[in-house]
């Protein structure tokens, strides 16, 4: 069975197989955990592939998602998918049914370049905070030289309106020369500090904790629950 | 699909929407969720209001303000989960992630390059090559004055960038990024091309001498007013606070899949402006979106108006030359 227009020509080749495939390029194997999720359930007894993939269609039938499913195997790729499409972090994957004498096994494998974009995203964050310290010692010493040309700043305390006055407002205090000059250093160091670069980073790299273990879970709960439904 | 007519305009014909308040569904539960749904928004108003207005000035600073911003942010993604307006706009890890990325493009790299080429730098530059003074006069002012002046100063600007967006085809190829999102949440604002992202910071608010504390204020109003045009959460939004200000109802119109209905209610945070202006639709929309609701990939919306732009002129280009073309016989 297709779904949508366009089939998958043979998804399995172009990326490691459910099991290991012991060719050249199981080598990923060691690093692909990081944008693939691999997972097998057992099927209700006395399900067949075809009663599984049945039940397991809707996930399929989802705007920008095409599958092909033939002898006990479904592969699928997305394009596009919506935020609502319960796979959205899935580009492509494959799903194997095997039949034992003691039942049968859905294993799958699925690729995410959401999870590989999560990974990646601390390095982007930590490159743009060194772009940040490189820019501010680059233009630093010319800000200062701006600084020393622009006229002195006047030193008259500005006065509450009387309303804000009659309201209680605490009213604005003559800030002292040096505090006035350290305030000055500290928004400089502030608009090129990477802090909240490494931040971002640091963000990033718990967010792909979270959804390397979530959604890895969501997925084993959703599939779990519609091939029990009856 | 019929739509309803709202002035001479049709809304809805392509995509469902919600007109008028009275089919707006209400918060449901028991008293304490309805009572607290109904005047949480404006509760957290008055209070910034108030803790601004008479803070010391060790505490009424620049980072207390961001840190505020952050914890309520926050608070209002526990919102999201506890009371949320539809679920098909549930944040998932997926959307999460992207809203942090552009997020996070605004605190880092956009940020850094708005300290060379933002609005407030170029005024800066002007007044100081004119030698003009900035309008000090406005410092006189009351500083709640001095606060909604800067906020409708912006919003004012806001609405025409943003109407200009919606009826000028380059301006549009980078806003429209932004109307790919299918679901509101709290970090959805953040989502766009950068070339939108900078125009609509865009402001003359530079050009204005003002109090810090007015500064301060009208930044806390802003966040108490503007946070809710994107989020998941299901208010009973009082009555004046919906005639004033803009909401997740009038956003999530905005971004409906009616392409007429996404011609209404451009301003920020004051839709009185929309009201002035008769760009004003009262109601809501769940199903929100561009094509159908496609979802862009972040490399997409990072190169949309760049390659749609480069497309429609090659097309126009085509076009001209076939014109030119002159029939063999």
């Amino acid at each position: 069975m297709t779904g949508q227009a366009q089939s998958m020509k043979g998804a399995g080749d172009m990326m490691p197989g459910v099991a290991p495939t012991g060719d050249g390029r199981s080598w990923m194997r060691l690093i692909d955990w990081i944008w693939t999720v691999r997972g097998e359930l057992t099927l209700p007894a006395g399900q067949s592939a075809d009663e599984a993939f049945a039940r397991l269609e809707p996930f399929f039938r989802e705007p920008g998602t095409s599958f092909d499913q033939a002898a006990g195997s479904l592969s699928f790729t997305k394009k596009d998918p919506i935020a609502q499409d319960r796979m959205s972090i899935y580009d492509a994957g494959e799903l194997r049914v095997e039949q034992r004498p003691d039942g049968g096994i859905l294993r799958y494998w699925m690729t995410s370049r959401s999870l590989l974009f999560c990974f990646l995203a601390p390095l982007l964050f930590v490159a743009f905070g060194q772009i940040i310290v490189g820019v501010g010692m680059l233009v630093g010493p010319e800000t200062e030289q701006a600084d020393k040309k622009k006229k002195e700043e006047k030193e008259k305390v500005r006065e509450l309106h009387w309303i804000d006055q009659m309201l209680g407002a605490p009213a604005p205090e003559k800030p002292k020369k040096d505090e006035k000059d350290k305030k000055k250093e500290e928004g400089k160091k502030n608009r090129y500090s990477p802090t909240s670069a490494y931040v971002f980073a640091g963000l990033f790299a718990l967010l792909y904790i979270i959804g390397r273990i979530l959604e890895d879970r969501l997925i084993r709960k959703r599939f779990l629950r519609s091939l029990a439904e009856g | 699909m019929n739509g309803v007519r709202v002035g001479n305009r049709i809304i809805g014909a392509q995509s469902p929407v919600t007109i008028g308040w009275e089919n707006v569904p209400k918060v449901e539960g028991g008293p304490f969720k309805r009572l607290f749904f109904t005047w949480f928004q404006p509760a957290v108003l008055f209070a910034m209001i108030a803790f601004w207005y008479y803070a010391p000035n060790s505490i009424a600073k620049a980072s207390t303000a961001i840190g505020i911003g952050i914890a309520f942010r926050a608070f209002l993604l526990a919102l999201e989960w506890v009371n949320p307006r539809f679920k098909s706009w549930e944040l998932t890890w997926k959307e999460c992630v992207t809203d942090l990325f552009y997020v996070g493009l605004g605190y880092t790299i956009l940020n850094l390059v708005d300290n060379f080429i933002g609005s407030d730098v170029l005024i800066e530059n002007l007044l100081a090559s004119f030698d003009w003074d900035k309008f000090s006069w406005f410092t006189g002012l009351p500083l709640l004055v001095q606060a909604f002046l800067i906020l409708f100063i912006f919003d004012f600007g806001q609405y025409w960038m943003h109407r200009g967006m919606h009826n000028w085809y380059p301006l549009w190829l980078t806003h429209s990024v932004h109307h790919y999102i299918t679901q509101l949440n709290i970090n959805k604002g953040a989502v766009g091309n950068p070339v939108e992202l900078f125009l609509i910071g865009l402001g003359i608010g530079g050009l204005f001498d003002f109090l810090p504390r007015a500064a301060l204020l009208a930044g806390a109003i802003g966040m108490s007013i503007g946070v809710y045009q994107h989020i998941n959460v299901r208010f009973n939004t009082p009555a004046w606070w919906r005639f004033l200000f803009n909401t997740t109802e009038h956003h999530s119109l905005h971004h409906s899949q009616d392409f007429e209905a996404t011609r209404s209610n451009y301003a920020s945070n004051f839709i009185f402006i929309d009201r002035i202006f008769g760009t004003c639709v009262d109601g809501e929309a769940e199903l929100l979106g561009m094509e159908g609701g496609r979802r862009m990939s972040i490399r997409e919306q990072m190169l949309f108006p760049f390659t749609e732009g480069w497309k429609t002129m090659k097309e126009k280009l085509g076009k001209s030359d076939e014109t030119h073309a002159v029939p063999a016989e």
